[in-house]
């Protein structure tokens, strides 16, 4: 899954430790999201499409692999 | 691409949760220390009293405590942080299965091997650290 957390937060000018305290996850949660290398639960999400006023499939896209996986 | 908002500072929830851990993980890990310390000066493991085996399981109550602590501090970590401990874990403990098994079979065989629980220990909790690090490169 694609997600443009890094763009909404540097628009705002937040670290990732900022994010992280808003969210309540660790930083390292924070970077993984935005790497790409995790997929936040579905309470994460809306806490996120939350946080930045938008909704989840604003923020998330799916990508390949996500769309195969639903054929 | 970085920027400077993408320092590696952890955040002030990071460093609440390491502190809780901590406070409650090191008083652990002294009075491991402290007690295996006493039981090894004054256990008398090389004697034949009974009262030695009640020395030898001195330090094993701090590891509760400790065991309690890394359980308690898996409550407070977030769902990526956790996946990848519980990972860690899940691998140190199938490594130390593994271990067991194939030391048992070996003693059986008549391999000895002096402290044997000591290194399906160190296996596991290596084991622990080396896949929890993979888990976090993914």
């Amino acid at each position: 899954m694609r997600n443009d957390l890094r763009r909404r937060r540097e628009e705002r000018s937040w670290t990732q430790a900022h994010l992280a305290d808003l969210l309540d996850v660790s930083r390292q949660t924070v970077n993984a999201l935005e790497t790409g290398r995790y997929d936040p639960s579905l309470p994460l999400a809306f806490r996120i499409a939350a946080l930045f006023e938008a909704p989840i499939e604003a923020i998330f896209e799916p990508d390949g692999a996500d769309v195969d996986a639903r054929r | 691409m970085t920027s400077n908002l993408d320092t590696r500072a952890a955040s002030a929830g990071d460093r609440r949760r390491t502190r809780a851990y901590l406070a409650e993980f090191v008083p652990g890990i002294v009075a491991y220390v402290l007690l295996l310390s006493a039981a090894l000066l004054w256990g008398g493991f090389d004697g034949t009293s009974p009262t030695r085996f009640a020395w030898a399981l001195l330090p094993v109550l701090p590891m509760i405590w400790i065991a309690i602590a890394v359980l308690r501090h898996l409550h407070r970590l977030d769902e990526y942080q956790r996946t990848r401990t519980l990972t860690g874990l899940g691998a140190g403990f199938a490594v130390a299965m593994l271990a067991s098994i194939a030391l048992g079979i070996l003693q059986s065989a008549g391999f000895e091997l002096e402290g044997s629980g000591f290194w399906i220990y160190g296996i596991g909790m290596a084991t622990w650290g080396v896949s929890a690090a993979v888990a976090g490169r993914r």
